[in-house]
């Protein structure tokens, strides 16, 4: 039997032999939606991105003037990036302390369902909420994280936190861990619980220490599990639209800019979509390095085996 | 007496866990609560050093926001969004995935085309999206704001492989009794993927709830702006240390909330499963 009339006998018969067009039909509704908002859009980045484009007039060919300026000339840009990038490389520290509750809250436990609530909470909670929330907290004069920092005696004065170009990128991060901590742990607390209690059992059989059962069988296993909170890490980075929006719009200066702000204020700021559009290709393109880069070092099969 | 020291050394190690776990929860609630409490007592600029328990609590700053914003117009705006972005999904999702674990011609390009847009993270496609909802005539409308999430790839992979796990025999039954595919899907496909729906159901709800920057690029108007909007427009007008703010944000965050803790488990599953957003 050939490939083909096997897959034919896959195909259910009524299906799609006499309707061939009942499928698609079916899908066409939910392709519209991707290729209106994702494709179309990408494609148009493109295009734009080498456009003179105006609200009043018929656009004109750029060439690569737009990328010219991006990459010689924006110095808001540079910073944005660097935020972009110190943001993503302020998560490992989350994914860290997400593992460490994980593992603690891997083994039965008195109020283990509790925890788990009390730790996840946060993250479905409105990102402006939560930007408000730490507004609140970080207020320069009666925050209460001055207030205790104050009162310890860490520091003499209170902290100008969203105000000063040192400490509000900080202060955005801080919000942005304590609201995705619970998403980690539960991506890794599900790791942790389909790791087969036998294997542990038979390393400690052999004399396996704790440490190296954690080294030797916990942690290879937790690879994919680890990976999908790197990717989830990347994606947040490039999402960091509404904390900073809210909490700092930017500020001050640019000290606290991303990437997405930043593009979000040439479009719809300055009304300057063609660069813009330059903007985004560049953070795609950069985006995609990342995703690939995560990838290969996760062994080359990212969310394989769940169709992900 | 060997056993007596295991079982006392695994009590300390349940200890040290409490140890670690209780302050860290604690770490975890102190936002919520300097939330809940500062609504209650609207505690402003001149009350330094801040107090730790509420002091007079009362209920005056919900009552002030009441009147000083559309509370309503918002909360019916976030209503009927998500109500579109979580109907349309559950259809367009189900319909799309029974096409897919069903098989037909054509079928490689779709699941490849499928793929790739899973790729193209929504923040990319801002600009553009704009564009295309203004030659749409759809700024300002609530299906404006709904459009784009009224799909997710994520899910139509969960509801193919949910409807690939019935048997392939019940189908052709059904079909032979001269049930027609659409009522197939509805009335043996859906009922046993409940899982699948409740995923997809609850994942619809959270991204169009939650979701800020493309409202704010539609709603044109006050009478247009969902909840985190009015929120966001309030936290603009008025100072960071009125006691209203913090109401609103309380308002705000019940509904969403008690979804949550309705539907706890299917939140977690489903939270997990759209981890990386489709």
């Amino acid at each position: 039997m050939t490939a083909a009339t096997r897959k034919m006998q896959r195909v259910s018969t009524a299906f799609s032999r006499y309707r061939p067009w009942l499928p698609w039909v079916m899908l066409a509704p939910a392709l519209a939606i991707f290729i209106a908002y994702r494709l179309a859009p990408l494609f148009w980045n493109m295009v734009l991105s080498v456009q003179h484009w105006s609200m009043f007039q018929a656009p004109t060919f750029a060439g690569l003037y737009h990328y010219r300026e991006l990459f010689l000339y924006d110095d808001t840009l540079r910073q944005s990036f660097e935020n972009t990038l110190i943001y993503l490389a302020s998560s490992p520290i989350a994914i860290a302390i997400a593992f460490a509750l994980a593992l603690l809250l891997d083994r039965p436990l008195r109020a283990r369902g509790l925890y788990r609530a009390i730790f996840f909470i946060s993250y479905p909670v409105m990102t402006v909420v939560v930007a408000v929330i730490w507004l609140w907290l970080f207020h320069e004069k009666v925050g209460l994280v001055n207030h205790v920092l104050l009162s310890t005696g860490i520091v003499g004065k209170p902290l100008h936190f969203l105000q000063d170009d040192q400490l509000a990128l900080g202060a955005v991060i801080v919000a942005s861990m304590w609201q995705v901590i619970g998403l980690y742990m539960i991506i890794l607390l599900t790791g942790l619980q389909s790791i087969p209690a036998t294997l542990k059992q038979a390393a400690a059989s052999d004399g396996a220490g704790p440490w190296q059962r954690f080294r030797h069988i916990t942690l290879p296993l937790m690879r994919p599990s680890i990976f999908l909170c790197v990717v989830v890490a990347i994606v947040n980075s490039f999402a960091a639209f509404d904390l900073v929006y809210v909490m700092t719009d930017g500020g001050p200066g640019h000290a606290s800019e991303m990437m997405i702000t930043y593009i979000y204020d040439v479009a719809f700021s300055l009304g300057r979509f063609d660069y813009a559009a330059a903007l985004t290709i560049f953070n795609f393109a950069f985006f995609m390095m990342l995703a690939w880069f995560a990838n290969r070092m996760a062994g080359g099969d990212a969310g394989g085996g769940d169709g992900r | 007496m060997a056993g007596d020291a295991a079982l006392s050394r695994r009590g300390i190690a349940k200890w040290l866990a409490h140890l670690a776990l209780l302050p860290a929860s604690a770490l975890m609630l102190i936002p919520f609560y300097w939330l809940l409490k500062t609504s209650l007592t609207g505690e402003n600029l001149f009350v330094y050093p801040p107090r730790v328990w509420p002091d007079d609590p009362n209920l005056f700053h919900f009552v002030d926001v009441w009147y000083a914003v559309p509370f309503i117009r918002y909360l019916w705006n976030s209503v009927l969004v998500s109500a579109l972005a979580v109907v349309s999904n559950v259809v367009l999702n189900a319909m799309a995935g029974y096409a897919l674990a069903q098989g037909f011609r054509g079928q490689r390009g779709i699941v490849l085309l499928l793929l790739s847009s899973m790729m193209i993270p929504f923040q990319v496609t801002v600009v553009p999206a704009y564009l295309i909802t203004r030659e749409l005539g759809l700024l300002n409308s609530h299906l404006g704001m709904a459009l784009p999430l009224s799909s997710t790839i994520v899910c139509i992979f969960l509801f193919k492989a949910s409807f690939s796990a019935i048997p392939r025999s019940l189908t052709e039954a059904a079909r032979i009794d001269g049930m027609s595919e659409w009522r197939i899907i509805r009335e043996i496909h859906l009922p046993l993927s409940k899982a699948a729906v409740a995923t997809n159901v609850v994942l619809a709800f959270v991204w169009s709830w939650n979701s800020f920057l493309w409202p704010l690029l539609v709603a044109r108007d006050q009478q247009m702006q969902t909840l985190p909007l009015g929120l966001a427009a309030f936290l603009s007008v008025v100072e960071d240390t009125s006691g209203a703010l913090y109401a609103f944000c309380v308002m705000v965050l019940m509904p969403g909330l008690l979804v949550f803790l309705m539907a706890q488990r299917h939140f977690i599953a489903g939270l997990t499963a759209g981890a990386t957003k489709g």
